[in-house]
């Protein structure tokens, strides 16, 4: 199967792009259309086999030993994705080729990352292990942010782009300890055996599809969290039509069909996904109404239908499955449409704004044709798609169906309504879009604007015209619809697409929703004003950067409260923690008995071994002593690596001639270090405590002290097992070497080693920036300001943190 | 400091009186060093540039030896990086900045890549033969002056971090230490040239 080459495919285009953007300025993105087409081509041919029910599978082995795997597997769902990621990818490639102007800023950074995007999002919908599908999710989530912050020279643009990180990959992080969850009750990381045989029944697994939900809202904007969508916007409008019509946002709903199957009798999946996509339907939808920008009205458009989807999506009946692929598909090409007309509208006359917006529907008869056809089926006018699809949902909650499969017919009600009534809402807003953008209005003067090329209208015509195909043939999508929906069971029988389904309850509510829709459509002045009045409503944005800003005043208020600044209270922590864990623990063992002082057989308390040991211990006392007692910083100094030379001397007598050595070479070098610095200090110490304060450190020191010596004489004496370092001297000799702490250092644990003298490079490099962070601001010390001053602080004390 | 650098073959006489030697009475006459000598702390001294510039080149060697050696007796990676970077550091001490750099084989961060380089190579290397990461091999041969001599992979390991504790000390001295030096250069000329312009202000017409 061609599918792990057809993905290496994207990833070789993406690194190629951006040298040829050079060469070939807005054609580039035409090799951008490449990898995508090939793809959709590619599933096209497979289609009859997958429709089927039999899909085509692959594995690349990754990382057996934690069971992930890159397995590939394409079944009638992906397919749809498939087709909508691909497919409507490379259209809209295509369209950029017309839509950027030559010379533009980072053509080749946005073709490749558009690339890199398809790619990601191809690996989401055709992966068939959870890992593999985290990966490919989080790798959406980042392109996403570079795609959205695109203009990076706009501070509103890379803020759009950090909230959509932010909540999309933050949210993705419980969705993966979800994931892990689900893998470690269901035996399996591979989606299609854990939704063929789902863990029902254990305690963990709804706690596990809380997680993996959350993810999913996140992506797909559900309410609450759909506040990064309409920022989202900034974007230029064929990456948000590509983003948020055709791909990233259907991550979620993806998500959601793929495991409704297996998972959506298990408790609170039906719970959810039903208020959470009923709650953003209605929401997205009143929003959507009160735009004035043409592209935010569809932005809130898309978080409405993205609501419809969930809702569809995980709902897990055959009915709901059917209109999925239907609404699916039909949302994708309509929104995407759509997108590219506003796309066109804006390069055309340079504003989106309805306000602004006259008399274009005269001067672009084609545009508006084909952005009134794709409203229409998004309004679920037939006899185009998106008729069809909503006339599938309706049919899925309406009463009367199968009892054995069907919802608990109160909330099948509550959810028809929720259906109907944003229905209602999406019929009064694309009435709006068509009216705002290409009416003609009294009230605004018309401007003479260039009619656009043919080559850039082809792509919202041929997405509107496939709207209209797929409505009057729905027969071409509904193998798609009955491949995904033959895992529900039903009991009579299966559920079509079809435009006509006879004199069907359904077909009453879609012509009241027409109706409904036309009418506040008409009272469009009165609905203003309602939602004038109504606007104190609680804003999720507002929601979100209050969170932001509450996580960085907890972060601010713990930095000030941990980090004083005072190297003898970092110290007193440290001690004083060291004496109230293992130190009580200790003394409790020894009061106890748990623990007994070593009593005979060699292990009795010596005074020395050799009286030359006495020599060494009284110039270290003397030494330390001393140091304690100094005021002068320097002679501190060389008093502190004179009682290193001592401990130095202590490990000759104990035959331990290389720690010797490398201490004496680090006590010297510490020591010359130190001095630098010092020459900066005052030269004796500032204040020194009094009073309770030095009565306290001297006993926290002296206790200190005493644990440490006391544990350092039981643990000697505490050996039960004979010691590891026994056959180190032979296998010593094997390896070739003498010296056995060398040979310990650069074989046996070569890997400890390899780790120390990266983090001694990673404090090299640190210390360096460090110094260099501080170097611009003491240059300017005359006139510090607030800020620098306590950034300066900071780095002085961090600074004094490696050094010491 | 300025005329001490301008003068640096004639010792400064008479400077100060009741009894001190003359200010600048150590500084050789001879030059020593590669640079224009400016140390980094006090005056210069004759018997620091020439014990530095007799000592260096033993100091290295002896660090060397003490990698080469390491397998069979003390010394090792780390003691010789420390050792031979004990040369530089003196070097800096005797010489100020100037000298340090123009002492450096090359860049501190450029040593410390280096010795990253050697150590992941020496780590990956055996992967490339079926063995396991960090795998030792060691080579016997007869040479013509030394006799037998062994090669050992981990002596490469031992030079990977030989070359990273050589450039972690470099990088830390240039940066607390010459860094520093020069910021303190950099102020007293801004202080110098206030002070200049003030007086040219403020003084007679």
């Amino acid at each position: 199967m061609l599918l792990p080459f057809l993905l290496a495919l994207h990833a070789v285009v993406a690194a190629l792009l951006p040298p040829l953007a050079r060469v070939l300025g807005t054609r580039v993105f035409v090799v951008a259309c490449l990898p995508p087409a090939l793809t959709a081509l590619w599933v096209l041919a497979h289609a009859p086999d997958v429709v089927a029910g039999q899909p085509v599978t692959s594995a690349v082995t990754w990382v057996p030993a934690l069971d992930i795997n890159l397995e590939f597997r394409v079944d009638a769902l992906t397919l749809a994705m498939v087709l909508l990621v691909s497919g409507v990818g490379a259209v809209i490639f295509g369209y950029c080729a017309r839509y950027f102007h030559t010379g533009e800023r980072g053509l080749g950074r946005l073709s490749a990352v558009l690339v890199l995007f398809a790619g990601a999002m191809l690996g989401v919908v055709s992966t068939d292990n959870l890992f593999a599908l985290y990966v490919f999710w989080e790798l959406t989530s980042i392109t996403s942010f570079l795609l959205i912050g695109h203009d990076d020279r706009k501070e509103h643009a890379r803020r759009a782009a950090l909230q959509s990180l932010v909540t999309t990959a933050g949210f993705g992080l419980p969705m993966l300890v979800g994931f892990i969850l689900l893998g470690q009750i269901g035996g399996s990381f591979r989606i299609s055996t854990l939704v063929a045989d789902p863990p029902v029944g254990d305690p963990l697994l709804p706690v596990a599809l809380v997680l993996v939900l959350a993810g999913a809202f996140a992506k797909s904007a559900q309410v609450p969290l759909h506040y990064w969508l309409p920022g989202a916007m900034i974007a230029p409008t064929p990456v948000s039509a590509y983003l948020h019509a055709a791909a990233m946002v259907k991550g979620g709903v993806y998500l959601v069909a793929r495991l409704a199957p297996g998972f959506a009798e298990v408790d609170p999946w039906r719970a959810l996904v039903l208020t959470f996509g009923m709650a953003t339907m209605v929401v997205g939808g009143w929003r959507a109404l009160r735009q004035d920008d043409l592209k935010l009205l569809l932005a809130y458009g898309t978080v409405s239908q993205l609501g419809f989807l969930t809702l569809l999506a995980g709902t897990g009946t055959q009915v709901a499955a059917t209109a999925t692929i239907g609404v699916l598909l039909a949302h994708g090409f309509f929104k995407s449409a759509l997108f590219l007309t506003v796309g066109v509208i804006d390069h055309q006359t340079g504003t989106r704004s309805i306000a602004a917006l006259s008399g274009i529907g005269r001067r672009m008869p084609v545009v508006a044709g084909a952005a009134t056809l794709a409203a229409a089926s998004m309004a679920g006018l037939p006899p185009l798609l998106g008729f069809v699809g909503k006339e599938a949902a309706l049919e899925a909650y309406l009463p009367g169906g199968d009892p054995a499969t069907a919802l608990p017919s109160g909330a099948a009600a509550v959810v028809l309504v929720g259906v109907v009534l944003a229905s209602v809402l999406t019929v009064g807003y694309s009435a709006r879009f068509v009216w705002g953008a290409f009416s003609t209005k009294d009230t605004v003067a018309e401007r003479r604007v260039p009619r656009p090329a043919a080559a850039f209208v082809a792509a919202p015509v041929s997405l509107a015209v496939l709207s209209l195909a797929a409505g009057v043939l729905p027969f071409a999508v509904d193998p798609v619809a009955q491949g995904y929906a033959a895992a529900f069971d039903t009991s009579g029988e299966p559920y079509h697409l079809a435009l006509w389904h006879g004199l069907t309850p359904a077909l009453g509510l879609s012509a009241l929703v027409l109706v409904a829709g036309a009418l506040l459509f008409h009272r469009r002045v009165t609905v203003a004003r309602v939602q004038q009045a109504l606007s104190r409503w609680p804003d999720a944005d507002r929601g979100y950067h209050g969170v932001v800003h509450a996580i960085y005043v907890v972060a601010l208020r713990v930095t000030r409260l941990l980090q004083s600044g005072s190297l003898p209270v970092y110290l007193g922590v440290i001690l004083a923690t060291l004496l109230a864990l293992p130190g009580a623990r200790l003394v409790m063992a020894l009061a106890s008995g748990d623990v007994a002082p070593p009593g005979a057989g060699g292990n009795e308390l010596r005074f020395w071994n050799t009286p030359l040991e006495g020599v060494v211990a009284l110039l270290i006392v003397v030494t330390a002593v001393a140091t304690v007692r100094e005021h002068r910083r320097f002679p501190a100094l060389i008093l502190v690596s004179a009682m290193g030379f001592g401990v130095a001397g202590l490990f000759v007598l104990y035959g331990a001639p290389d720690l010797a050595l490398t201490l004496v070479l680090v006590e010297t070098l510490t020591t010359i270090i130190l001095v630098f610095v010092l020459r900066r200090l005052p030269a004796t110490f500032g204040t020194r405590p009094d009073g309770w304060a030095k009565r306290l450190t001297v006993l926290l020191c002296a206790a200190a002290g005493t644990f440490i010596a006391v544990s350092l004489w039981l643990m000697t004496a505490a050996r039960t097992d004979p010691p590891v370092s026994l056959g180190y001297t032979s296998l010593a000799r094997e390896a070739g070497g003498d010296n056995l702490v060398n040979m310990i250092l650069a074989d046996f644990r070569a890997l400890d080693t390899f780790g120390e003298v990266v983090v001694l490079a990673t404090a090299a490099v640190a210390v360096t920036s460090l110094v260099l962070l501080r170097r611009s601001r003491v240059v300017e010390e005359t006139d510090p300001g607030p800020d620098e001053t306590e950034e300066e602080r900071a780095g002085a004390r961090t600074g004094e943190g490696e050094r010491t | 400091m300025s005329t001490r650098e301008e003068n640096g073959r004639e010792p400064q006489r008479g400077a100060v009186g009741d009894g001190a030697p003359p200010e600048g009475w150590e500084a050789p006459r001879e030059r020593w060093l590669s640079t224009v000598v400016r140390p980094a702390f006090g005056p210069r001294s004759v018997l620091l540039e020439v014990a530095t510039r007799l000592l260096i080149p033993t100091i290295l060697v002896f660090s060397v030896f003490l990698l080469v050696s390491g397998h069979d007796q003390p010394g090792g990676g780390f003691a010789g990086g420390l050792v031979a970077s004990l040369a530089y550091v003196l070097r800096y001490v005797a010489g100020g900045r100037r000298e340090l750099a123009a002492g450096m084989p090359m860049r501190p961060e450029a040593l410390l890549a280096l010795g990253l380089l050697v150590a992941c190579a020496t780590a990956v290397a055996p992967l490339l033969f079926g063995a396991s990461v960090l795998e030792a091999a060691s080579v016997t041969v007869t040479l013509p002056v030394f006799g037998k001599v062994k090669f050992a992979s981990f002596l490469l390991f031992e030079t990977g971090v030989f070359l990273i504790v050589v450039g972690l000390v470099l990088s830390v001295v240039s940066a607390l230490g010459a860094r520093m030096e020069a910021e303190e250069e950099e102020v007293r000329i801004v202080r110098a040239r206030t002070t200049r312009f003030g007086r040219m202000r403020g003084g007679p017409r």
